[in-house]
C-alpha cells in the first residue's frame, strides 16, 4: 500500500517538473542588510530585488525561475559561490573581490557597471582622540577583508602614507564591525552608509569620508555572468541586463530620490541615512551600468594596486573582461544610450546625460 | 567503585583516547615513520598530477608548487615565521593555563568523592559545550583581545586533563594502596609514589588529548577575530581567495601538531619505564 502510494507521488513529482526543460537563473548579491535581511542597498541591483524586475522579465516563461542569494560574507563568499559552480550571475560584486576571483581563474564576463564613486567613512566612538586617518598608526581598526572596503581602505591610507601594516586590522564582516566599534573592542572601522545613522544617534562619530575627495578613491562594483551561463543562455543574459538596466533607469531618476531611498530601507537602514549618503551628490553619480573610460581605467589601477598591496599574486587582464554587447543592446532598448554621463579615465565628465536634467518631484 | 552516567562518560573519554596513542607510538618507530609516508607521498603525487592534468580548477586547489612557492614567499617576509609563533605562545599560555587548572581539578575529583560529587555534574555539563559555543558569550566578558583566545584555549585543554587525571587517580589499583597501607607511607609519598606513577597514562591521555585540542580551537578562535596567527593567515586567504596560503598554514598547524603528539609520546614512555606494560 504504502509502496504504491510512493510510485503515485514519485510519478507526480515527475510530471510536475519536468527538470529538463526548467532553467534555473541563480544571482548572487554580496552582502546582507541589517540582521542579515535579504536586501541590498546603495545599488540598482537592490532595486532590482525588490521590484523583480528580473522576474518580471521572464515572466511569460515559467520555465525560467530566478532566485537571490545575499552573502553575509560579501564578496568572498559570493567568490567561493561562484567557484563551486553555484551562481550564475554576481550583481554589485565589489572591484577588489572580481579581481581577485579573476585573477584566480574565475570564469566571469563584465556586463554592466553595478555602481561607482561609493563612499568610505572612517567611523571611531564618539570620545576616540582618533581625529582623522593619520592618528590610526598602531590602532586597532576593523575591516571587511577581500571586499572593495579593503582595497578602498588600502587606497586611503596609501594617501595618507600609511599601509595596512601601520595598523592592526582585525577581519571582521559589517555587522559585526558595527558591533565591536560600539562595544570599544575595536578602535576604528572603515564601512559605508551603515555608520551614518549611528552617527547621528551619537553612538559615533564619522571623521573621515571618500565622499568629495579624489572620485578614484571611491569604490566600484560590477554585473557579472559566469561563462558558462552566458555561453550556454546569451538570450537569456540578455534579458537579465535588460532587467537590470532598468533598475538602473529607476534608481539614478532624481524623480524617483525618496522612493530609492525608500527600496534601499528595507535592508534595516533609514532612509535618511542614504539621504546622508548621497547630500549634494545624484543619485546618477553613482548609480550607472555605463561601462565607459573612467571605469576600465579604474578596474586597471585596482588590479595593479591590488597586486602592490600584495592582494593579488598574477597580473589581471582587464580589458578581455568586458562583453558589453548585452549593456549596448539593452541601452538602445530602452532608448537610454545619452541617459547617463560618461566620463573619462580621470574621472572628468566627457558627455552629459540627460539624467542629469532630471528633477526631483519635491526637495 | 563508581557508578552511574558520571563514570561512565569518564570511562568512555578514557575509551575514546587510546585510540590516537597507538597510532602514535606506532608512528614513532623508524620503519613506522617511513611507512607512514607512503599515503602522504602517493596522496601528493596525485594531487600534482591532477593539477597538471588540469582536472582541478585552481580555484579550488591550487597545484603544489603555488603551494610551495607561498610557502617560500612567506618564509622568505618573515609572515610564517611570526604567524606560528604568535599562535604556538598562544597554544602554550593557554594550554599551560588549561593543564595546571585540569590538573588539580583532576586530582582533586579524583581523590575526594565528596569533591566528585559536588564538581563533577556542572563540570560534565559544561563540558558537553563545544569550546567554541563559549565565544560569543566570553566575547561579552573579556573582548577580542589576547584572554579571549587563551580563555577558549584553556578551557579546551582543561577538560581531557581533568577528565582524565580524576579517572587515573580513581583506577590506581587498591592493591597498590593496601601495599601503601602496609609499609605505613605517609600521604605524601603515597602520592608520590604509588598514585602519581600509576595516573601517568591516564593523565598522559588527558595532556595529550589537551594539547591536540589547544592547538585545534587556537585555529578556530584566530579565524574569527585577530590580526596574526596560524589562524588568521587561513582567514585572510580565505578572504582574498589565496587558497594556497590556507594550504600553507594548515601544513605547518599539521606539522607542529604532529610534532607535539610525538613528543608527548616520547615524555610519556620515558615516564612509564618502569611499568613493562606501558611500554608498547
Amino acid at each position: 500500500m504504502k509502496l504504491v502510494h510512493l510510485a503515485a507521488l514519485v510519478a507526480g513529482l515527475a510530471l510536475a517538473a519536468p527538470a529538463s526543460a526548467e532553467t534555473l537563473i541563480r544571482i548572487g548579491y554580496p552582502g546582507t542588510g541589517l540582521d542579515d535581511r535579504a536586501y541590498g542597498y546603495g545599488d540598482y541591483p537592490a532595486v532590482a530585488h525588490v521590484q523583480k524586475l528580473v522576474e518580471a522579465e521572464f515572466a511569460d516563461q515559467p520555465d525560467v525561475k530566478v532566485t537571490w542569494t545575499f552573502f553575509r560574507g560579501a564578496g568572498p563568499a559570493l567568490n567561493e559561490s561562484l567557484a563551486a559552480g553555484q551562481l550564475d550571475f554576481a550583481a554589485g560584486l565589489g572591484d577588489l573581490p572580481s579581481i581577485v576571483g579573476r585573477s584566480r581563474g574565475l570564469d566571469t564576463k563584465f556586463l554592466a557597471s553595478a555602481g561607482t564613486h561609493d563612499a568610505l567613512y572612517l567611523a571611531v566612538p564618539p570620545n576616540s582622540t582618533i581625529q582623522n586617518i593619520d592618528d590610526l598608526k598602531g590602532h586597532k581598526v576593523a575591516q571587511f577583508r577581500g571586499t572593495n572596503l579593503q582595497i578602498a581602505t588600502d587606497r586611503a591610507l596609501e594617501a595618507h602614507k600609511l599601509t595596512e601594516k601601520d595598523i592592526r586590522f582585525v577581519s571582521l564582516d559589517s555587522n559585526a564591525a558595527t558591533a565591536a566599534l560600539v562595544s570599544g573592542a575595536v578602535e576604528a572601522s572603515f564601512g559605508g552608509a551603515e555608520y551614518i545613522d549611528l552617527a547621528k544617534r551619537g553612538v559615533i562619530k564619522i571623521i573621515y569620508s571618500t565622499k568629495n575627495d579624489d572620485p578614484t578613491l571611491g569604490r566600484n562594483a560590477g554585473l557579472f555572468v559566469t561563462g558558462a551561463f552566458e555561453k550556454a543562455h546569451p538570450d537569456y543574459t540578455g534579458k537579465v541586463v535588460h532587467a537590470f538596466v532598468k533598475a538602473a533607469r529607476f534608481a539614478a531618476d532624481e524623480a524617483n530620490r525618496a522612493a530609492v531611498f525608500e527600496i534601499w530601507a528595507k535592508s534595516g537602514l533609514p532612509a535618511e541615512s542614504f539621504a546622508a549618503d548621497f547630500s549634494d551628490e545624484r543619485l546618477a553619480h553613482r548609480v550607472t551600468p555605463v561601462i565607459d573610460a573612467f571605469i576600465v581605467n579604474r578596474y586597471k589601477d585596482q588590479a595593479n594596486r591590488a597586486k602592490a598591496y600584495g592582494l593579488l599574486k598574477k597580473d589581471v587582464d582587464v580589458d578581455s573582461w568586458f562583453e558589453t554587447k548585452y549593456l549596448q543592446q539593452a541601452l538602445v532598448d530602452l532608448k537610454l544610450e545619452h541617459f547617463w554621463p560618461t566620463y573619462d579615465a580621470d574621472g572628468k565628465v566627457v558627455t552629459e546625460g540627460d539624467v542629469e536634467h532630471t528633477k526631483a518631484v519635491s526637495n | 567503585m563508581f557508578s552511574g552516567p558520571i563514570a561512565g562518560a569518564i570511562e568512555y573519554a578514557g575509551r575514546a583516547t587510546n585510540v590516537p596513542r597507538r597510532i602514535g607510538c606506532g608512528l614513532g618507530r623508524i620503519g613506522g615513520l617511513a611507512q607512514g609516508l607512503i599515503v602522504p607521498a602517493s596522496l601528493l603525487m596525485a594531487w600534482s598530477v591532477w593539477a597538471r592534468l588540469g582536472w582541478l580548477p585552481e580555484q579550488i586547489l591550487p597545484p603544489p608548487s603555488e603551494v610551495f612557492g607561498a610557502m617560500r614567499d612567506t618564509i622568505d617576509d618573515g609572515t610564517l615565521l611570526s604567524s606560528t609563533l604568535t599562535s604556538l605562545r598562544r597554544v602554550a599560555e593557554g594550554f599551560f593555563a588549561g593543564a595546571v587548572f585540569g590538573l588539580a581539578f583532576g586530582f582533586v575529583t579524583g581523590a575526594s568523592r565528596l569533591a566528585e560529587s559536588l564538581f563533577a555534574p556542572l563540570f560534565l555539563t559544561l563540558s558537553q559545550v563545544p569550546t567554541l559555543g563559549w565565544i560569543p558569550i566570553l566575547v561579552l566578558f573579556v573582548g577580542i583581545d589576547e584572554l579571549l583566545k587563551i580563555l577558549v584555549i584553556g578551557w579546551a585543554a582543561f577538560i581531557p586533563v581533568a577528565l582524565n587525571t580524576a579517572q587515573g587517580v580513581r583506577d590506581v589499583p587498591r592493591t597498590y594502596l593496601e601495599l601503601g597501607r602496609v609499609l605505613s607511607l605517609s600521604r605524601l609519598s603515597t602520592l608520590r609514589s604509588i598514585i602519581l606513577p600509576s595516573a601517568v597514562p591516564s593523565i598522559f591521555t588527558g595532556l595529550r588529548e589537551g594539547l591536540a585540542n589547544s592547538w585545534q580551537t587556537l585555529v578556530a578562535v584566530e579565524l574569527i577575530a585577530s590580526f596574526e596567527g596560524l589562524g588568521y593567515l587561513m582567514a585572510y586567504g580565505r578572504q582574498l581567495f589565496q587558497l594556497e596560503l590556507v594550504l600553507v598554514a594548515m601544513i605547518v598547524v599539521g606539522l607542529i601538531g604532529l610534532s607535539i603528539h610525538l613528543l608527548l609520546s616520547l615524555i610519556e614512555s620515558h615516564l612509564q619505564r618502569w611499568n613493562p606494560r606501558g611500554q608498547s
